[in-house]
């Protein structure tokens, strides 16, 4: 659970999330998105369906991984949103 | 054979902007790759853009390194951001990814400015989302302004646990306790590294008014923990531990959890370079000269991925390593380089100072891992402590017996979350010193690129 300490930012850009259109900070990492909209876990593991989210937020441990315009298992905490971005988490029984 | 550029500087933070900014002066052509999208490394992430108020709350430590990020802007040299670096040999080829495309460049010399990592230390739970490393949630604020809400629990050791627990305490946030799991007395070995800490007494003085910060806090400050586990079903809910042989247990929305920081040794390990064991901070480094240089004659390290200094003596060490890859290209005659170096060696003698100490003081303790039988070392791979017990009672020795066995280290990750914690209990297990022949090996590529992205590769420059 994170939450805004802040006044929001005023850029925004327009992505979508699972399928639903929302609008966030420009600039902002996907999964700092993800995870201020409470959209945990971010992933199930393939190995063995458990569920799981961030742990490292610096591109090492691989728990952010998510579909991001189109291509699976790439790292959310290393990607900057872009107007348009189409965003889905990999929480699908049997994905890869 | 053309180099395209004399030199490649693979990462952006404090070493790597001051030794690209350095050698940049000293005239040789720099290309900066840096897998962010913004300069300044994890310690000074998002410096450019945070604002006002985010910036006071993470103080000087923190906007210091504004400076260092406009020198970069302003210095003459090919910084790409967003690029990840996948795969480097030691004869100066580097393959990387950008914008959904890989490019390979042939360099004269490398500089390796990967930076460190919090150590990941393995426990029961430790899976479940709603739990995530001290320096995590340091990095979301950094980055985005946010903060951990409802209930939150911090656990571990280290200089950098303390100070997390300072800034959310200060800001607001509900901490439920704090589980230190470093004893309530430094040891003797700990006091005999005082008087050289002494000579940076302000830096002592920031420690001591952390702890006096937090303790008007007056959150549950719990010392000598062990046995941290988290608790939930698909989230996080519970945190227990030991605490003076009873069991502490406290409901919990966010634990953040921090055992020190380590050298990230991915791309060393992948390019073959020789490394050690240190037996004190227990973690694997590069073996490197006081340039920087590593075994291999092309191959530069600096910054705390070369040892973990912090970020003003990675800052120096990138400096004095620019001074060693320009001689080494002909571009400083020795004298001068020993010239400018006489002030920065000064500097960076002066910046370790408190190492000792502090390296003593949050020495990581072997016996803070708990190593139950179901805890998932692999968190990839999803390999149980019980697992690699096993592999080992089958006459696996070494990390990569075990991995070929039972799949530890072979995830996406490669190893960078579960290989030292591997190293540990395979030295429990079998009481023999870590081997560099036998350590984890890592294979290109370093960052998850598709095989389209790979096959439709782009080499720049040509032969």
């Amino acid at each position: 659970m994170f939450k805004l300490d802040e006044p929001a930012a005023v850029e925004q850009v327009s992505i979508t999330v699972d399928g639903k259109s929302t609008t966030v900070p420009a600039g902002a990492t996907v999964a700092s998105v993800l995870l201020e909209q409470g959209k945990e876990p971010f992933r199930i593991s393939p190995v063995t369906g458990e569920v799981r989210s961030p742990y490292c937020l610096m591109g090492v441990c691989c728990e952010c991984l998510c579909e991001i315009d189109g291509v699976k298992n790439r790292q959310a905490c290393m990607e900057e949103v872009h107007e348009g971005m189409q965003v889905n988490r990999q929480i699908e029984e049997g994905g890869e | 054979m053309n180099y395209q550029y004399d030199v490649a500087v693979i990462g952006a933070g404090p070493a790597g902007m001051a030794s690209a900014c350095s050698m940049a002066e000293l005239g040789l052509s720099v290309l900066l790759l840096d897998e962010q999208a913004r300069p300044g490394g994890q310690i000074y992430r998002n410096i450019e853009n945070a604002p006002e108020s985010r910036r006071n709350m993470l103080g000087s430590d923190y906007t210091i390194g504004a400076g260092l990020v406009r020198q970069l802007r302003s210095a003459n040299l090919d910084y790409r951001s967003k690029a990840a670096v996948w795969q480097v040999e030691p004869d100066g080829t580097v393959f990387f990814s950008h914008e959904g495309a890989s490019h390979c460049v042939k360099v004269e010399r490398i500089v390796v400015a990967t930076g460190a990592m919090e150590r990941p230390v393995p426990f029961t739970g430790w899976t479940l989302p709603g739990v995530m490393g001290a320096g995590a949630a340091n990095n979301l604020y950094k980055d985005s302004g946010l903060k951990p809400s409802g209930k939150v629990v911090i656990a571990g050791s280290g200089p950098l646990l303390l100070l997390e627990a300072c800034q959310l305490a200060s800001s607001g946030v509900e901490i439920s306790a704090i589980l230190e799991t470093a004893s309530l007395l430094p040891s003797l070995e700990t006091f005999a590294q005082l008087p050289s800490a002494l000579r940076r007494a302000g830096y002592l003085m920031k420690g001591v008014k952390m702890l006096w910060d937090i303790k008007r806090t007056g959150v549950p400050h719990l010392k000598s923990v062990k046995e941290i586990r988290a608790h939930g079903e698909d989230k996080l809910s519970k945190v227990t531990a030991m605490h003076n042989g009873e069991v502490v247990s406290f409901d919990a929305d966010s634990l953040l959890v921090h055992f020190g920081v380590i050298p990230n040794t991915a791309m060393f390990s992948q390019l073959g370079c020789r490394h050690e064991w240190d037996s004190v901070q227990r973690y694997w480094y590069p073996v490197t000269d006081a340039w920087g240089r590593t075994s291999l004659e092309r191959v530069f390290a600096a910054g705390d991925g070369t040892f973990v200094h912090g970020a003003g003596a990675a800052e120096l060490k990138g400096r004095l390593t620019a001074l060693e890859v320009a001689h080494s290209v002909g571009k400083l005659p020795r004298s001068q380089r020993d010239e400018q170096a006489a002030l920065l060696q000064k500097k960076l003698a002066r910046e370790l100072y408190p190492r000792p100490f502090i390296d003593a003081m949050f020495a990581p303790d072997v016996n803070a891992y708990a190593f139950d039988d179901e805890t998932l070392l692999c968190r990839c791979e999803h390999v149980t402590v019980a697992q690699i017990k096993d592999a080992v009672r089958r006459g696996c020795t070494n990390p990569n017996d075990v991995k070929a066995l039972v799949r530890s280290g072979m995830g996406p990750c490669q190893g960078r979350m579960c290989g030292n914690a591997i190293v540990e209990l395979l030295s429990m297990l079998t009481s023999e010193a870590p081997s560099d022949a036998e350590r984890l090996r890592l294979r290109p590529p370093l960052k998850n690129v598709s095989m389209q992205e790979m096959a439709s590769m782009r080499f720049e420059g040509g032969e």
